[in-house]
């Protein structure tokens, strides 16, 4: 048998639960080059950027009837601004933001 | 009671898939591992099987299908041959690393350098590497008694891997020759219903193939390592329980009319059926030759093969499967076999035989010449090539 040092263990198979909402072991947001950003006056609540988001990181908030975006997720595929019928989202340089995603120091 | 019909692989291996309840298949079309298909549909069509059969729109999507079947607690079953093989070698590795145990009958056949439809093993032997279970069967008898061998060991908690069953295209997969169907008691009593310990399950969600990190990646590959290393184990134990259930023993490796014998041929897959004969006629010329049989690539057994061909003075392997380039200028097997040999105190002389390429037959004659070159290699006390390309050698 392999000598495993326990903080390194893998469940067999890689098989994890599933998270069911976030997976707090895989964040992708830092990937991101692009943010979409949403201007709620302009937006028609079309739902396309709910419904082609391919990460599910638009969800819509129902008691304020806007789609809220989900920064530690989105890797700003920008597919959302493409579909956008009511040109309500854009697109904007990550690195223009105070709090501009955050590099991490490792790659993964 | 079980009974003996002549058949060929192909219906053989579908006969495999009824007896081991295979609850969904995937098919796509290319000769000649398709006549398993043909026969396994007319099986569901006739309510003898109740199985979900899902036509494909190519190999990676059939291996993605069962993929997901045997991910969700199915018995999934698919196939191909060649280039078909070829074409889904995305897939084989996160199967294998995902400890999905699904089956794959695979017919060979040539890989294109334009296209060549005869059998030979380059196809399957490719996909060595990526912790499949793989093995050849000599008739259709063995092809069927390969399946139902190798859905238990892949299904076994201790192994967890998938598995490719593997028959020469034609001289095996389309000849007929005699096979016992076992009864379906038989068959239950052999073979446990198929349980994943980590289903696809809406009750208990799982996560199956996530992104890893690349410092998880190593403990992985060594998991599926230690799957390999445990797998002989557990396949003694099913080949002794076959032996016991349905009469018929077979080993990790076959030997025939070894006891005395000087010099062996080492082979796998349909063509032993024939070094058999020869074998016969060189010993009636007084020639103490015999075979050793290889019914395992993956996990390849060291031991055993070492143990056996440690006795010989020499040792002929046929290659039925090119490695272009490799140490030994010739096929795969040779590789492994010296490497086996290479902490034994007494070891054979050694070489190889590239034979039965594109799907040419091995006729006896080439057999004999085979023969011929390791007594010379007797007599002079060496190897003088590593390979020989038989029938297009100078002399």
């Amino acid at each position: 048998m392999f000598n495993i040092p326990k903080e390194k263990a893998v469940p067999l198979g890689c098989i994890t639960p599933a998270p069911v909402t976030e997976q707090p072991m895989m964040i992708t947001g830092n990937w991101r080059e692009y943010r979409p950003v949403i201007d709620n006056e302009k937006c028609n609540l079309c739902m396309s950027c709910i419904v082609y988001c391919p990460d599910a990181c638009w969800q819509l908030n129902e008691a304020e009837d806007e789609p809220v975006w989900n920064a530690k997720y989105c890797k700003g595929c920008l597919i959302c601004v493409n579909e956008c019928t009511s040109g309500a989202l854009t697109k904007a340089y990550e690195l223009d933001f105070e709090d501009g995603v955050v590099r991490l120091e490792k790659p993964f | 009671m079980a009974k003996e019909m002549m058949m060929s692989g192909c219906a053989a291996s579908a006969q495999a898939a009824k007896l081991a309840k295979v609850e969904v298949a995937c098919s796509y079309p290319i000769r000649p591992y398709t006549a398993l298909m043909m026969e396994l549909a007319k099986m569901v069509a006739n309510g003898e099987l109740d199985c979900e059969f899902i036509h494909g729109e190519g190999e990676h999507a059939q291996l993605s299908v069962v993929f997901g079947a045997a991910a969700a607690g199915a018995r999934a079953l698919t196939g191909s041959s060649g280039v078909g093989v070829t074409y889904a070698m995305e897939t084989y590795s996160p199967i294998a690393g995902g400890r999905v145990p699904l089956q794959m009958m695979i017919a060979d056949r040539a890989l294109d350098p334009p296209g060549d439809f005869g059998s030979e093993h380059t196809d399957a032997m490719s996909t060595r590497d990526q912790g499949w279970i793989l093995g050849w069967a000599e008739t259709p008898q063995e092809a069927l008694d390969n399946s139902l061998i190798n859905y238990r060991v892949g299904e076994d908690h201790r192994v967890l891997l998938p598995q490719m069953v593997c028959q020469d295209g034609y001289f095996v997969s389309h000849i007929p020759g005699p096979v016992v169907i076992p009864d379906q008691a038989q068959a239950d009593e052999f073979l446990p219903p198929y349980k994943l310990p980590h289903p696809l399950d809406p009750h208990h969600p799982v996560s199956h193939g996530p992104q890893i990190r690349p410092d998880q990646g190593t403990i992985m590959d060594m998991q599926r390592a230690q799957a390999m290393l445990d797998a002989p184990k557990v396949i003694k134990e099913a080949l002794a329980d076959f032996g016991r259930i349905f009469g018929r023993k077979y080993g990790m490796i076959d030997q025939f009319m070894t006891d005395d014998a000087e010099m062996v041929f080492f082979i796998q897959g349909a063509h032993a059926f024939t070094a058999r004969h020869a074998i016969k006629h060189l010993r009636a010329k007084g020639l103490k030759i015999g075979m050793v049989k290889l019914r395992f690539v993956r996990p390849w057994p060291t031991q055993e093969v070492a143990e056996a061909l440690s006795k010989f003075k020499a040792v002929g392997v046929v290659e039925t499967s090119t490695s272009y380039g490799g140490a030994m200028r010739g096929g795969n097997l040779l590789h492994e076999v010296r490497a086996s040999l290479y902490e034994c105190p007494q070891r054979p002389l050694t070489t190889s035989f590239m034979a039965g390429l594109g799907g040419e037959v091995i006729p006896l004659h080439e057999f004999y010449y085979m023969a011929d070159v390791m007594s010379k290699m007797l007599k002079l006390g060496k190897s003088e090539k590593t390979v020989y390309w038989t029938g297009f050698e100078s002399e």
